[in-house]
C-alpha cells in the first residue's frame, strides 16, 4: 500500500481556492466540547438562560467552529504535507447554532520561505460560512509545509 | 432573583495575571478532540495544535474567581512556539493588556500563554472578549 499522497510546499500555489463539504453541527458537539474544554460557559449549556438572551437558544463555542473548519480543511482535497500550525488571527462574527451547517471556504493568500531550508509557510485566508452563506468566522492561518525530499 | 455569580467587567484588573491549574493532555484527549473535528495532529508524536488552545477556556475556570460574563468571544492572535506531546502537563497563564469600557459591556483583551512542566511557553496569543457590565440588581462578587 502507497502512502497517502501529500502536497509538498512547491505544489501549493498563491491563490488557489477551497470549498470543504458542509458539515452540521449538533447538540452533541457542544456537550462533548464542553466535557473535553471544561468549558461550561451558559452561553454552550443552559438552554433556559439562553432563551432570554440575545441568541434565543444556546450556541456553539467559538473555539469548536474553530476545531471543526481545521477538520474541514483536510476535507479540501490533498492534504498539504503540513508539519504544523504557525500563527492564527480569527475572529468569530457569528453565532453558531445547534442544527447549523459550517463549512469552510479557503484561498491561498501568501507563501513564504523559510529560514530552515526542509519547509516554508503557506499562509491560508480562511472564511467559516453557515447553510445562509453568512460568514460565522473567519481568519488567516500560517502552515508550515514540508518541502519535497531531495534524493 | 439574582443569577450565579459572574466575574463582570467592572470586576476585572488590568494587567491583572492569572495561573490556572495545570492539566496533564492524555491520548483520550487527542482522540476525543480528533474524532469530534476530524483535526488530526500533524505528526503522530505531537498533539493537534489547536487543542491546548481549546483547552485554555476551560483551564480558565478552575481559578478561585467566577467566570468572566463573557457576552461574545470576539477573536484571537495566536502563535504556536513549540510542539506539544502526550503527556505533557500544561496550564494557562492569562494577563488583562486591554480595558476599554463601552455603552453595552466592555472589551478585554487577555494575552494568554500556554505552559508546559518545565516552564516553557509553548503557544501564546492574544483573546478579545465583549464582556457584560454589572447589573444594577447583581450582588457584588468577590
Amino acid at each position: 500500500m502507497s502512502p497517502p499522497s501529500r502536497r509538498w510546499f512547491e505544489e501549493i500555489e498563491v491563490g488557489e481556492e477551497y470549498e470543504s463539504p458542509g458539515r452540521t453541527v449538533t447538540e452533541a458537539d457542544i456537550v462533548i466540547f464542553a466535557g473535553l474544554s471544561g468549558d461550561y460557559n451558559i452561553l454552550h449549556t443552559d438552554a433556559e438562560h439562553m432563551k432570554s438572551s440575545i441568541f434565543g437558544e444556546r450556541i456553539a463555542h467559538g473555539l469548536l467552529g474553530l476545531a471543526i473548519q481545521s477538520g474541514l480543511f483536510t476535507r479540501t482535497g490533498i492534504p498539504y504535507a503540513t508539519l504544523g500550525v504557525g500563527t492564527l488571527r480569527w475572529k468569530f462574527k457569528g453565532p453558531i447554532k445547534i442544527g447549523d451547517t459550517i463549512r469552510l471556504r479557503a484561498r491561498v493568500s501568501a507563501k513564504k520561505e523559510s529560514d530552515t531550508p526542509d519547509r516554508g509557510v503557506v499562509t491560508v485566508d480562511r472564511q467559516v460560512l453557515n447553510q445562509r452563506d453568512e460568514v460565522v468566522q473567519e481568519g488567516e492561518t500560517e502552515l508550515v509545509v514540508e518541502r519535497r525530499p531531495t534524493r | 432573583m439574582a443569577g450565579p455569580p459572574q466575574f463582570y467587567f467592572e470586576d476585572v484588573v488590568l494587567h491583572g495575571v492569572l495561573d490556572t491549574p495545570a492539566m496533564t493532555i492524555t491520548e483520550a484527549h487527542v482522540g476525543i478532540y480528533a474524532g469530534l473535528s476530524h483535526d488530526l495532529p500533524a505528526r503522530s508524536d505531537q498533539v493537534p495544535e489547536l487543542l491546548p488552545l481549546c483547552l485554555t477556556p476551560g483551564l480558565g475556570w478552575r481559578v478561585n474567581q467566577p467566570p468572566l460574563a463573557v457576552l461574545a468571544f470576539m477573536g484571537f492572535d495566536w502563535e504556536v512556539l513549540q510542539p506539544v506531546r502526550v503527556g505533557d502537563t500544561i496550564h494557562s497563564r492569562s494577563r488583562t493588556a486591554v480595558k476599554r469600557s463601552m455603552r453595552e459591556g466592555g472589551v478585554i483583551v487577555e494575552e494568554r500563554q500556554v505552559i508546559n512542566q518545565r516552564g516553557e511557553v509553548v503557544q501564546k496569543g492574544r483573546f478579545t472578549f465583549l464582556v457584560a457590565k454589572r447589573p444594577t440588581d447583581a450582588a457584588p462578587t468577590g
